[in-house]
């Protein structure tokens, strides 16, 4: 018999995940054990936040700490996985700030709420972690189930549950395929540890290669479903649309977040340690799956009046622009292998080039973050209740004459679709230079000159909104819903970091470099 | 195909077992004997005469009752290894139990506050 000796020491590494879960208890209890006479449900967002807070201080110290195994190989506690925490907790505040507000004015504030979000959170946390595909799929049902019953939160009307329905079977099916795919990958190497995986899968490509590449493919896929990419995106707008704004907020920042995440750790060491001839074919798959991602969704986005799909859809522009930093970060710059090969200039410097492109995946992370949460918070501040026709309740033309109206949130939401655009002085604009930057340094420079033409179209219905808020005069008889204090600090928040990290992003790139450390063997 | 090979056994299993339920059921409609009454085309109820449809909808109560009783068996499956290795798992392993059970009991009281116990409201 082995039986493995853990100790309480043991789960130090996992200490933000474990103070996200204890705050999601605290706040069921607290719930149902209120009385019923004196209820004021206003201390749980604030308890919300405050376990957030803590669990990013936390996971924000791990990232100082150096990488190791934890949980006998099945985790992993690296920098990386700290900076994505923090990330995560940065996205849960300004998610819960947002819902405040948001679940106030449709009298639906309840304290399950705010413990599936730290649920979903607490399963982001640990997904960044997972090292080994049972726990990984576990922590990513984690992390969908809470998020499911989020997004179908608002269960009057049919597009809450539609929503739901279509979040929960999509999701059921690609978290289906994804163990698929593990499965596969465990007949033909014989481990689901990740770190082993690495080293049995030269062997497993020559003896099995129709197994291994259906498996890679299918893990892939799975995940692609988290991601949004194209072509395994349809269910984003529906889903964004019909969940409560905060939820989708979440959902566009955190589990696309920690998705990119296991992506990268997972498909890393196909690319490190099949040699060069697979590196490339990893990196035309993830470059053509980035081309028709960025492509597809700003083209869609386009004709969207409806401000909710069109940041769906940009959502999905998104995770484009992100997959070819994963593209760039499969290339190997090394010198005459192949056409990838045109940069001599990091010749040799492989590690280092890896790390910069680490580093540029987790800026824009960072930045899509902010501005997500951002842009979908002056969304909820500004949305009225759901009883309104379908279509109308975030149509262009609520925002029509917003600078008069509400100055406030017209300059936030003119800075978040500036900085989703990617224009300067926003933190989008440097994201955008960061991840184009690395996928030039990887030789990919096809992809990057695609990805500027098609941002650049992006900026056209980014650029609508802004005009809709301050060149159009209001209509008659448009009301907005009352100002909560808790919107209007998230949007704060929100528009001071998009602007500050775009006009002094050292500070917080540095800090990123330093934690763009995976572990490996 | 080598790493398939240990699990050779279960495929005859798999093999034997579709081949006796197809045998069975075809043994059974080619030679028994039908003979048929109103009685027997009647809904099959273990014995009793059945009343009214059984096309109804049913509380959603009842399966809140059935997942919390999942959830239980669960823990009770988990709770076998670790008793088995009680001793091996010394302290450490009886507070990671209590903390376990700790978090289902959380959840059940969190169902009774709720009333999603109560089956009659």
């Amino acid at each position: 018999m082995n039986i493995p000796s853990l100790t309480f020491l043991d789960f130090q590494p996992v200490l933000p995940a474990l103070l996200l879960a204890v705050g999601g208890i605290v706040l069921l209890l607290t719930e149902v054990f209120q009385s019923a006479a004196t209820i004021n449900r206003a201390y749980q967002s604030m308890v919300a936040l405050a376990f957030s807070a803590v669990a990013g201080a936390v996971a924000a110290a791990t990232t100082l700490e150096p990488a190791r195994e934890v949980f006998l190989g099945f985790g992993v506690s690296d920098p990386f996985s700290g900076a994505v925490t923090v990330l995560v907790c940065v996205g849960l505040g300004l998610s819960v700030l947002v819902s405040a507000g948001f679940l106030r004015h449709r009298n639906a504030e309840r304290g399950e709420f705010y413990a599936l979000l730290l649920f979903a959170g607490a399963g982001m946390s640990l997904l960044a972690m997972s090292n080994e595909f049972i726990t990984l799929f576990i922590n990513l049902e984690v992390m969908s189930v809470s998020t499911y019953a989020l997004s179908a939160w608002l269960r009057r009307g049919t597009r809450p549950s539609e929503a739901g329905f279509k979040y929960f079977i999509l999701g059921a099916f690609s978290a289906a395929i994804l163990v698929y795919g593990a499965s596969l990958l465990y007949g033909a190497t014989g481990t689901t540890k990740l770190s082993e995986l690495a080293g049995l899968l030269p062997a497993a490509v020559a003896s099995n290669p129709g197994l291994t590449y259906l498996g890679a493919g299918l893990v892939a896929v799975g995940l692609a479903f988290k991601v949004a990419a194209v072509p395994f995106h349809m269910w984003t707008p529906d889903v964004y649309e019909g969940a409560p704004t905060p939820v989708s907020a979440l959902m566009s920042a955190g589990v696309k977040a920690t998705a990119f995440a296991s992506l990268v750790r997972v498909f890393l060491p196909f690319a490190q340690d099949l040699g060069p001839n697979h590196a490339q074919l990893m990196t035309y798959a993830f470059a053509a799956l980035a081309l028709l991602t960025m492509v597809v969704g700003n083209l869609m986005a386009l004709p969207q009046r409806n401000v909710k799909r069109m940041l769906a859809y940009s959502s999905v522009a998104h995770a484009g622009y992100l997959l070819l930093g994963v593209a760039a970060l499969f290339a190997r710059p090394t010198g005459g292998e192949g056409p990838l090969a045109v940069t001599p200039l990091l010749a040799g410097a492989e590690g280092a080039a890896r790390q910069q492109t680490l580093q540029a995946i987790l800026f824009y992370l960072l930045a899509y973050t902010v501005t997500s949460l951002g842009s979908f918070g002056a969304l909820a501040a500004l949305e009225r209740r759901e009883d309104e026709p379908r279509g109308t309740a975030w149509d262009l033309e609520k925002f029509a004459g917003l600078s008069q109206r509400k100055p406030g949130w017209a300059l936030a939401m003119a800075a978040m679709m500036l900085s989703l655009g990617g224009i300067p002085p926003t933190v989008g604009f440097m994201g955008k230079l960061f991840i184009f930057r690395a996928a030039v340094d990887a030789g990919l420079v096809w992809l990057a000159v695609a990805g500027v033409l098609a941002s650049a179209a992006g900026v056209y219905y980014y650029l609508r909104v802004v005009v809709y808020m301050y060149m159009r005069p209001s209509q008659d008889g448009v009301t907005v819903p009352e100002r909560q204090w808790t919107t209007e600090l998230a949007l704060v928040l929100s528009t001071a970091a998009v602007v500050l990290l775009g006009v002094a992003p050292g500070t917080l790139s540095a800090w990123l470099g330093k934690a763009s450390v995976l572990f490996s063997q | 195909m080598t790493p398939l090979a240990p699990y050779l056994p279960i495929a005859a299993v798999l093999g034997v077992a579709g081949v006796l339920a197809v045998a069975i059921s075809a043994i059974a409609t080619f030679l028994g004997p039908k003979r048929f009454d109103p009685v027997k085309f009647d809904t099959f109820e273990c014995g009793n005469e059945p009343i009214g449809s059984a096309r109804q909808r049913f509380a959603v109560k009842f399966y809140v009752v059935a997942l919390l009783f999942i959830v239980f068996d669960v823990e009770a499956v988990f709770l076998y290894p670790w008793a088995v290795n009680f001793k091996a798992l010394g302290w450490f392993g009886y507070m990671e139990m209590v903390v376990f059970a700790a978090t289902v009991v959380v959840g059940l009281i969190y169902v009774w506050k709720k009333g999603a116990l109560e089956l009659e409201s």
